[in-house]
C-alpha cells in the first residue's frame, strides 16, 4: 500500500482546513473496526472528557493496578495506579501497550462456529457468525447429551491465567455439579510448579513465597530472572531501585546459565552449567555449616557450643535427657543435653542430611558438577552466610529440569540455614487469603444423583495428575493432549479453553496438533490462536479493559489484597465475560445445576457478594463495599500476621506481634510439614518413596534427603544446551502480535522486528556460522530455523532463543515471523515430583542453513 | 525562567524499556521510532562479559547543533517552554540535516520502510491524518511536533511538553509520586519502576534535580561537543562505550 497516497497529504490537508495545524484535532478520529467516530479533542485542552477507570493489567501474572485513560469513549493511555501497592503508579514496558489488546484488528468480533470439519495447520476453519444463544445452546446440548450417556467425565476445562472468583474460581462448583474430574486442568505444570513443590517438600507450603525485599540486605538469586520475567516484575524493579539506593545497599549475586540484564546489574554474576543449581546450593550450605555461619536461633546448635561440621566427618544428634518432674511442685524441667550432638530448634533432619549428603558436598565437588569455581562458591557462601537479612530466591531456571524439585529444595534450605523464613525483617513468607463474602447459594444443595455418585467419579483426570502416574503434581496439562491421542485413560469428547493455547505453548506441541483433531473445542479468547484454529465454537470474551473482574494477589508481601477490573469502555464487539459463559452454559444444563446457575445469575452478582466480605473487614484504603472497591480499584489490609524473631514465632494480636506461638500453632499455620519444622529430610517425599525411586532412581531410603540428583537432558544427543527465556516484553499470549513490543523485544542483541538466537561467537564459528546467519536448531522432536546473533556473554555450551515467535495463527503481525517456535524442539519431559515441564533441559544440534 | 532538566540514575536503571513504551504510547510514535530508546552495549566475553545499557531521550541541549543546521528554522529551542527543542511540523521539509548534526542520535524520520510489518499506518488508516493508531492521545500541536505526525517530517522527544506545559507555574520538580504533579510529569519519568528518572527545573536551586546533580556528580554526555545537554546522568554506568560498527562477516 502506498502510504504517500493512502492518506491525505499534509500540505493538501492544511490547505483544505485552511487554518493551520492547531485545528488538526478538529478532524474526527475513528477507531478502526469499532464503527465509532469520536468527537474531536481540543489541542492543548485540559481533557475535560477524560475519565480514569481502575483496572488490572493482564499481560503477566503480576496483577498491577492500572489507571485507564478514556477520552470520548476511546482508551488511549494506561499508567500504573498510584493507589495499588504492586504498581505504585509505575509500569513495566508491557503495561502501556494495553490499547493494542483492546483495538487489536485481529480480534474475534462475536461468537462463531466452524463449518470445515477438517482440522489442521493448513485447514481454514470456515468460521461463520452465530448468536450467543446458538453458541450456548449448542454447547449445552452437547454437554447434556454427554451427561445423559454417562460420559460427563469426557468434558474438560483447560485454563491458563485464571484471575479469581469470577473465572477460575467458578470451575470447582461447575465440575462438581456437572460431574467431571476435568474441571479444571490448569497450566501450572507448564508454568512454575517446581518452586511450589520444593517449598511443599521442605516447609509444607505448596505455594510461591512472599518476600520482604525492601528490608533484605542480600539476595542470592538462582535463575529467577529478577529484572526480566520474575513476578511481579514491575514491583521487583521498584524494589531494585530501593535496594540499590538504600543504606546499606542490598548486595545481589545472580546465578544463571546466560548473560542477561539481571546478571549484568548484579554485584556478582555467576555462570552455571544448566540444571546444576542444586549442586551449588548444597555446596553453599556445606560452607555455611563448616564455617559456622548458620542461624543458631532458627536451626539450633551443637550441645557443647562448638562447631562439629567438618568436611567428611559425621555429626551426632543430641540425645535429650529425660524431663525431670519435681515431685512436690509437679514442675517439669528439661535439662540441656550433654556431649557434642546437634540440637535442632525449627528444623528437622540436620544430622541425617549432613551425614548422608552434605558432608561431602564441598565447593570442589560442586565445581566439578557446575563449572562454578570453588573459590566463587566459597565467596558467595561467606557473603550470604554473614549478611543478615539474606534470602535465596529461585524460579524456573533451576526447576525446569528433571531434578528441579530437589534443586529447589537445596536452594530453599539456604533460607532455613540463615533464618530468613518468616524473619521479622527481610524474610520470606506466604500469602494470606482475602475475606470474601460467600455466594448466595451453596452448590452442595444443587447436586443431583449423577453429581453425587455418578460413574464419573471413577475416572481419573485426562492429564492423570494426582494419579499413580503423577502423584504429587497438581496439574499436568502437557500430558492431556498426548493422553487423549493414546486414549489413555480415555478419549475426551469436548474441551473448553480459557487463557491457554496448548497447541502452541505445550512442549512438543506437534503432538497436540494431532491430538485435538477429534475433540469438540470451545475457545474463549478474544484473539486468534493456534488452539482457536481447532475450535468448533468460538466464544470470544471481553478484553481486560472491557470487563469486571476481581483478582486476589499472587504471593506478594503476605498481607491480603485483591484488585478489581472496571471496564474502561463498553465492550466494543459482541463479546462476553468468560465467567458469564460458564454461568450461561450452567443455566442450560438439565436438573438442579441449571437452578444453581440461575441463582448465581451473572458475574457482577458474584462480585457484589464477594465484596460483602469487606463490610466487616474494611481495607486500609477505606474500601468496604463493591462501589468503593470499584472506585479505588483495590482492597488490602496490612500487616502480615506472623513472624519469627530470635528463635520464637509470634502472631499479630491487632496491635503488635505479641502472641508467642506454640509449636502446634506454628505447625498448623506456618511450617506445615509432618514434623512442624523445616525439613532437611522431607516427610512429604518419603510418603512417595517407591514412586521417586522408580522415576528418579533415588533409593527409597534416601528420597527424603535434600540432595544432588543428576539431570536427564532431553533432545537426543545434541551438544548444546537450549534455553528459551521470556523477555520483559513477553505479554502472555499476545506479544507475538503487538507491533511496539516486536520492535524492541530483544535489545540485548538488537532484536528489533524479531528475536534472534543468541550464540557465543566461538560456538558459532566452530560450525561455520557467521553473525546474522540463518541457522537450524534440531532436537529429536523437531527442527526450527532462526537468525543467529553473536552474544559473547553467554556460555559456549548454551544457546538462547526467547520464547516468542513462530506462531502460525496468532494475528497479522505474528504471521510468518522467524524464528521458529522454541516449543517445537522441546521434548515433553517433566520433573516427576512437581510435574513441571522441563522446558530448559533440552540439548540440540546447531547448523548453518 | 524555567529550564526543564532530566536526571537519569544508571545505577538504578534496569534497562526494561518501560520509558520507551510509555513514551511511544503518549506521543503516538511508530514501532521502533523510539524517542526514548534504551541502547544495550556488550563488551568482553564469557565468563567476564559486561552488559550495559543507556536510556537516551533528546538531551534538549542548551546549545543544540540541530537548530543551527535547519534550513527552514523548523527546529527551534523555545526558551519560553523551559528550553525544550521542538520541530515545527508545518515548516519541516524532512531534509534530515538535523539528524546528522545531532551528536546523540535522538531524531527520527519515520517515513521509510517500517521497522515492523505490516505497517501500523496501513492497518490503522486515519481520516484526515496519516493514520489513527489505537493509542492516539487527544493532544495535537504540530508547531511543537506533538500529535500524529504528517508525512515527511522529522520527529523527536518533546519532554512531553503537552503534559509539562500544564504544570503549576514555578514548580521546582515534576515528581510522579506527588499527586499534585503526577499528571504533568513526562511519561518516561512517571512510569520508571526503579525511579531512575527525575524531572525538574534546572534554573531553580531548590529543585531535586539540581540536588542530585550536585550530590551525585551528574554528568552530561559528550560534553566536549559544547551542546550542553539539559539531561544529566548519575551512576557508574555513565561511561558510555564508544560506538563500534558491527564487523562484516
Amino acid at each position: 500500500m502506498d502510504k504517500i497516497n493512502s492518506g491525505i497529504s499534509r500540505r493538501r490537508f492544511l490547505a483544505t482546513t485552511g487554518t493551520g495545524a492547531l485545528t488538526v484535532s478538529a478532524v474526527a478520529v475513528g477507531v478502526p473496526g469499532t464503527g465509532v467516530q469520536n468527537t474531536p479533542a481540543q489541542a492543548q485542552a485540559a481533557r475535560p472528557n477524560t475519565t480514569i477507570t481502575k483496572n488490572i493489567c493482564a499481560q503477566c501474572p503480576a496483577r498491577c493496578g492500572i489507571d485507564v485513560y478514556t477520552t470520548n469513549g476511546r482508551v488511549h493511555a494506561i499508567y500504573g495506579d498510584v493507589g495499588n501497592p504492586i504498581a505504585n503508579g509505575k509500569g513495566c514496558p508491557k503495561m502501556h501497550l494495553g490499547t493494542y489488546f483492546l483495538y487489536d484488528p485481529d480480534r474475534f468480533k462475536g461468537p462463531m462456529k466452524r463449518t470445515n470439519p477438517n482440522k489442521g495447520r493448513n485447514e481454514d476453519p470456515g468460521f461463520v457468525p452465530i448468536s450467543w444463544d446458538e453458541a450456548f445452546d449448542t454447547v449445552a446440548a452437547r454437554l447434556n447429551d454427554l451427561r445423559d450417556r454417562g460420559e460427563s467425565h469426557r468434558f474438560a476445562h483447560f485454563y491458563g491465567r485464571g484471575w479469581g472468583p469470577t473465572d477460575a474460581g467458578l470451575y470447582g462448583d461447575w465440575g462438581k455439579l456437572y460431574g467431571t474430574p476435568n474441571a479444571a486442568i490448569g497450566h501450572a505444570s507448564m508454568c512454575a510448579e517446581g518452586s511450589k513443590r520444593a517449598k511443599r517438600a521442605t516447609d509444607g507450603n505448596d505455594s510461591y513465597n512472599s518476600y520482604d525485599y525492601a528490608n533484605t540486605n542480600y539476595i542470592l538469586n538462582f535463575g529467577a530472572s529478577f529484572l526480566e520475567a520474575f513476578r511481579p516484575y514491575n514491583y521487583l524493579m521498584q524494589m531494585w531501585g530501593k535496594m540499590r539506593s538504600k543504606s546499606p545497599q542490598t548486595r545481589i549475586t545472580s546465578i544463571d546459565v546466560r548473560m542477561n540484564p539481571t546478571m549484568a546489574a548484579s554485584d556478582r554474576a555467576v555462570y552455571i552449567k544448566p540444571a546444576t543449581d542444586g549442586a551449588m546450593a548444597l555446596a553453599v550450605a556445606h560452607v555455611i555449616l563448616t564455617e559456622g555461619l548458620w542461624d543458631r536461633e532458627f536451626v539450633g546448635d551443637f550441645a557443647d557450643g562448638r562447631n562439629h561440621f567438618v568436611t567428611g566427618q559425621p555429626i551426632e544428634t543430641a540425645v535429650m535427657p529425660e524431663p525431670v518432674t519435681d515431685p512436690e511442685t509437679g514442675e517439669v524441667t528439661q535439662a540441656a543435653p550433654e556431649g557434642s550432638g546437634f540440637v535442632e530448634l525449627w528444623t528437622h533432619g540436620m544430622a541425617r542430611w549432613w551425614n548422608e549428603e552434605l558432608k561431602d558436598r564441598t565447593p570442589e565437588w560442586a565445581e566439578s558438577v557446575t563449572d562454578v569455581p570453588a573459590s566463587t562458591i566459597r565467596a558467595v557462601a561467606r557473603e550470604f552466610g554473614t549478611t543478615r537479612p539474606a534470602m535465596a530466591i529461585m524460579e524456573r531456571g533451576p526447576t525446569s529440569h528433571t531434578n528441579g524439585t530437589y534443586a529447589g529444595m537445596a536452594i530453599h534450605a539456604l533460607n532455613a540455614l540463615v533464618g530468613s523464613l518468616y524473619a521479622e525483617k527481610g524474610g520470606l513468607f506466604y500469602q494470606m487469603g482475602v475475606p470474601y463474602g460467600g455466594l448466595p447459594v451453596n452448590a452442595d444443595d444443587y447436586m443431583d444423583d449423577w453429581a453425587k455418585n455418578g460413574a464419573w467419579k471413577n475416572y481419573p483426570r485426562i492429564d492423570k495428575a494426582r494419579t499413580e502416574e503423577w502423584p504429587m503434581a497438581s496439574h499436568m496439562m502437557q500430558e492431556a493432549g498426548p493422553n487423549h491421542l493414546k486414549g489413555d485413560p480415555y478419549k475426551m469428547d469436548t474441551a473448553m479453553f480459557y487463557y491457554t493455547n496448548p497447541i502452541w505453548t505445550a512442549p512438543n506441541p506437534q503432538v497436540w496438533e494431532e491430538a485435538l483433531k477429534d475433540v469438540f473445542i470451545i475457545e474463549t479468547s478474544p484473539f486468534p490462536s493456534e488452539t482457536a484454529m481447532y475450535a468448533d465454537i468460538i466464544m470470544p470474551e471481553h478484553t481486560y479493559l472491557e470487563r469486571w473482574q476481581d483478582s486476589p494477589t499472587y504471593p506478594f508481601e503476605g498481607w491480603p489484597m485483591t484488585a478489581l477490573r472496571v471496564p474502561g469502555v463498553e465492550p466494543i464487539y459482541d463479546t462476553k465475560h468468560f465467567g458469564d459463559m460458564l454461568i450461561e452454559i450452567g443455566k442450560r444444563i438439565n436438573g438442579p445445576m441449571g437452578d444453581y446457575y440461575r441463582e448465581i445469575d451473572n458475574v457482577e452478582n458474584v462480585l457484589r457478594h464477594r465484596a460483602k466480605g469487606f463490610e466487616a473487614n474494611p481495607g486500609d484504603n477505606g474500601v468496604n463495599s463493591f462501589e468503593s472497591w470499584a472506585e479505588k480499584g483495590v482492597w488490602y489490609k496490612k500487616p502480615y500476621h506472623w513472624h519469627h524473631r530470635r528463635g520464637k514465632f509470634y502472631e499479630w494480636d491487632g496491635e503488635g506481634y505479641n502472641v508467642e506461638m506454640t509449636p502446634e500453632d506454628v505447625k498448623a499455620k506456618l511450617l506445615k510439614t509432618p514434623s512442624g519444622k523445616f525439613e532437611f529430610v522431607s516427610g512429604y517425599l518419603e510418603g512417595h518413596a517407591a514412586y521417586i525411586e522408580r522415576e528418579l532412581g533415588v533409593s527409597a531410603d534416601r528420597v527424603g534427603l535434600i540432595q544432588w540428583v543428576p539431570p536427564v537432558h532431553t533432545g537426543g544427543g545434541g551438544d548444546l544446551h537450549f534455553v528459551s527465556p521470556k523477555t520483559p516484553l513477553h505479554a502472555e499470549g499476545r506479544s507475538g502480535n503487538i507491533p511496539h513490543g516486536i520492535a524492541i523485544h530483544q535489545p540485548i542483541v538488537g532484536g528489533k522486528n524479531t528475536v534472534f538466537l543468541e550464540v557465543h561467537p566461538d560456538t558459532a564459528r566452530a560450525r561455520g556460522i557467521r553473525d546474522g546467519d540463518r541457522v537450524r536448531i534440531t532436537s529429536d522432536v523437531g527442527s526450527i530455523e532462526a537468525y543467529c546473533r553473536f552474544m559473547p556473554g553467554h556460555r559456549r555450551d548454551t544457546i538462547v532463543l526467547p520464547m516468542e515467535h513462530g506462531h502460525w495463527a496468532h494475528g497479522r503481525w505474528a504471521r510468518g515471523r522467524l524464528p521458529g517456535h522454541s516449543g517445537d524442539v522441546t521434548a515433553n519431559v517433566s520433573d516427576p515430583i512437581s510435574g513441571l515441564a522441563s522446558y530448559y533441559t533440552g540439548k540440540v544440534k546447531l547448523e548453518r542453513v | 525562567m524555567t529550564k526543564w532538566g532530566m536526571v537519569i540514575d544508571l545505577d538504578k536503571c534496569t534497562g526494561c524499556q518501560a520509558c520507551t513504551t510509555a513514551c511511544a504510547m503518549e506521543n503516538n510514535t511508530l514501532p521502533g521510532e523510539n524517542w526514548q530508546d534504551v541502547l544495550y552495549y556488550s563488551e568482553g566475553s564469557y565468563p567476564t562479559a559486561k552488559l550495559t545499557w543507556l536510556p537516551r531521550p533528546c538531551m534538549q541541549c542548551e546549545n543544540p547543533s540541530c537548530v543551527a543546521v535547519c534550513p527552514t528554522r523548523a527546529t527551534y529551542k523555545d526558551m519560553d517552554a523551559g528550553g525544550i527543542v521542538f520541530v515545527d511540523w508545518n515548516k519541516c521539509i524532512g531534509c534530515k540535516y538535523c539528524m546528522i548534526a545531532c551528536p546523540y542520535g535522538v531524531r527520527f524520520y519515520a517515513d521509510e520502510k517500517p521497522v515492523v510489518e505490516p505497517d501500523v499506518r496501513d492497518v490503522f488508516p486515519g481520516t484526515g491524518q496519516l493514520h489513527a493508531p489505537p493509542y492516539q492521545g487527544p493532544h495535537d500541536d504540530a508547531v511543537r511536533g506533538i500529535g500524529i505526525q504528517p508525512k515527511g517530517v522529522v520527529s523527536k522527544c518533546t519532554f512531553c511538553y503537552h503534559k509539562v506545559s500544564q504544570a503549576p507555574a514555578g514548580v521546582a520538580d515534576l515528581d510522579e509520586d506527588n499527586p499534585e504533579t503526577k499528571e504533568f510529569t513526562p511519561a518516561c519519568v512517571r512510569t520508571c519502576p526503579p525511579k531512575a528518572r527525575y524531572f525538574g527545573d534546572l534554573d531553580n536551586p531548590e529543585s531535586e534535580v539540581n540536588r542530585l546533580i550536585a550530590d551525585q556528580r551528574g554528568v552530561r554526555l559528550k560534553d566536549h561537543t559544547g551542546n550542553r545537554p539539559q539531561v544529566y546522568y548519575l551512576g557508574s554506568g555513565a561511561d558510555v562505550p564508544a560506538y563500534q560498527p558491527p564487523k562484516k562477516s
